[in-house]
């Protein structure tokens, strides 16, 4: 009775939530309908038409390959600020509790929050350019809402800003967990600071570093909130994200059925990269269990 | 100067700059939240505001609802406050519960097979944007569109995998011998959990929760995407006024901002000593 009695809920909510919506998705996509145009079970279907449309739709594969980009800029530079960070902080000394308390601030912040606040602080005349401007010591007027490329790097600046925090929470946890035995040992047999670090305290966090990069990278591929609040996709196209394009393709321009083809290419592809993250971290948990790090 | 103090001077330096990249964003939407609508663009920008002001939260505050008429916005934040605080504890603790109950009879008997966590986490896996379509069409059909209901089951279904991730470390660290033992003495199914794994596992669940509370705190897209003006939360009130291209009211957007954060930022502080050990999700050999 233990086994199953938390079983059969989280399994029926899953279940009663997704399934239906997994169909009807399929059904959608089959379909031609735009939400001006009457009920969805009354529209021709057109099988295929969609993923066409879909696939020759140069501003979708943009969004597409576009969410990619910025997801491999930006969690990388997570990861490694994160490491980083929580490497200086492992040691007790003066102020680390006040360095650890400021740098997990930021993943409290609600994301929405984090976008307008960072629209306040980038304007062109704005408190960013000042600091910038001191610092290079001439006046520095990068327009970071309304440039191309400064818009992209103003988008990914907020999402490692937002999120360097939790990898560094991750990676201080990790540290903090580390087995001492090991590290010991390998102290009294000789080995240096760098030689303990890379042969023995690194295989040990592997499993850690595998599990931060799967899930701020699943986060990542969902980036929505920073765009929207930003540039709202702007200027052009350049910060369109696919989930801000999707939900315009739905939305806005009511393209319903196209947004469900979209949606299932996104979906596949997606589902290709969560297959290898899921093999990658199941690998790693069943080394850890079986104790052959 | 000896290679220590050099070490010790090159952290502090690191670690200084990045406090002041982390702070600078939150000192400025503080300070704004206290500014006058006179100071909140200005070349050069002011830091310190002249005539500190409470009018900014005193508007967002007052009761009545947000509107948006002739390019002047007036932004009140009482009923969305409350919305999202229904919603997000309501949700939490509902994945908590079930969560906590999966993580544990899997740890102890197996549920749902050896890889029952790994299809739990690709659930997680799968972007918003992809169900949220068929949702809209799928909750008018069920009469759950903007309603609380609704948003809170989308929410206990979308936490429950870090629930389950997070909670699977904590009862990794009971151990098994105390749990054997208790059965042995007679003790019920019930019983051990309330004595035993309960206790051992509380900071756990705190943290849990804490960081489910800020996901469902947060979340924009489904929200916007499943509400319409009942349901109404905090990021939704953000994004709405936020699109609006004239007339931005940064003051008020700064105190609601402000009022947003406290609350979540208090309570990590709070459970700050527990938040160091519980991000490793299981994935660490004690």
């Amino acid at each position: 009775m233990f086994k199953w009695l938390p079983f059969v809920p989280v399994q029926g909510l899953f279940v009663l939530l997704l399934l239906p919506n997994a169909l009807l998705l399929v059904y959608l996509s089959l379909l031609s309908w735009r939400i001006t145009r009457g009920a969805w079970w009354a529209a021709p279907l057109t099988w295929l038409d969609s993923f066409g449309v879909a696939l020759g739709d140069e501003r979708f594969l943009w969004a597409l390959a576009r969410t990619f980009a910025f997801a491999a800029v930006a969690v990388p530079l997570e990861l490694g600020l994160g490491f980083g960070l929580a490497l200086l902080c492992r040691e007790p000394f003066r102020g680390r509790r006040a360095y650890g308390t400021i740098f997990i601030v930021p993943m409290m912040i609600v994301p929405a929050v984090v976008g307008y606040d960072l629209s306040m602080l980038l304007i062109d005349q704005g408190p960013f350019n000042q600091v910038l401007s001191l610092l290079a010591g001439r006046p520095v007027t990068v327009r970071w809402l309304s440039d191309y490329t400064a818009a992209k790097l103003a988008v990914i600046g907020a999402d490692v800003w937002q999120w360097t925090s939790l990898m560094f929470l991750i990676f201080l946890s990790g540290l903090s967990g580390l087995p001492q035995d090991p590290i010991r040992a390998a102290r009294v047999m000789g080995a240096s600071r760098w030689q303990v670090f890379r042969y023995v305290e690194l295989p040990l966090l592997k499993p850690i570093i595998a599990i931060a990069l799967v899930l701020r990278s699943m986060e990542a591929l969902k980036i929505f909130d920073y765009p929207m609040l930003l540039t709202q996709g702007g200027p052009g196209n350049s910060t369109e994200t696919i989930a801000i394009y999707l939900w315009r393709m739905g939305w806005e321009f009511a393209r319903v059925s196209h947004a469900a083809a979209m949606s299932l290419i996104l979906l596949v592809v997606v589902a290709l990269y969560t297959f290898i993250a899921i093999r990658v971290l199941h690998r790693e948990r069943r080394r850890l269990v079986e104790g052959s790090v | 100067m000896s290679r220590r103090h050099a070490f010790a001077g090159f952290r502090h330096g690191v670690l200084l700059v990045w406090a002041a990249v982390t702070l600078l964003p939150i000192y400025w939407m503080l300070i704004t939240s206290f500014k006058h609508s006179g100071e909140w663009v200005t070349w050069p920008p002011r830091w310190v505001p002249h005539e500190p002001t409470l009018v900014n939260y005193v508007k967002v505050l007052s009761s009545g609802t947000s509107t948006f008429e002739l390019g002047r916005q007036t932004l009140t934040v009482l009923t969305p406050l409350w919305n999202s605080l229904y919603v997000a504890s309501a949700s939490s603790l509902l994945a908590l519960l079930l969560g906590g109950a999966l993580a544990y009879s899997w740890a102890r008997f197996g549920t749902g097979g050896s890889r029952y966590p790994y299809n739990i986490l690709s659930i997680r896996m799968v972007p918003p944007i992809v169900i949220a379509v068929p949702f809209v069409v799928y909750y008018v059909t069920l009469r759950l569109l903007d309603t609380y209901t609704g948003l809170i089951l989308v929410y206990v279904a979308t936490s429950l995998p870090y629930v389950v991730w997070m909670m699977l470390a904590f009862i990794d660290e009971v151990p098994l011998e105390l749990e054997r033992a208790a059965r042995v003495m007679g003790a019920s199914r019930f019983r051990v959990l309330g004595s035993i794994v309960l206790p051992l596992t509380a900071s756990g669940l705190v943290v849990t929760f804490l960081f489910v509370f800020i996901l469902n705190w947060s979340e924009l897209l489904l929200a916007v995407t499943l509400t319409n003006t009942e349901v109404s939360t905090i990021p939704i009130t953000l994004n709405k006024f936020q699109s609006a291209n004239e007339g931005r009211d940064y003051g008020p957007q700064a105190a609601i901002g402000t009022i947003a954060t406290l609350p979540v930022v208090v309570l990590g502080f709070l459970i700050q000593k527990h938040l160091v050990k519980g991000f490793s999700f299981g994935m660490i050999r004690k």
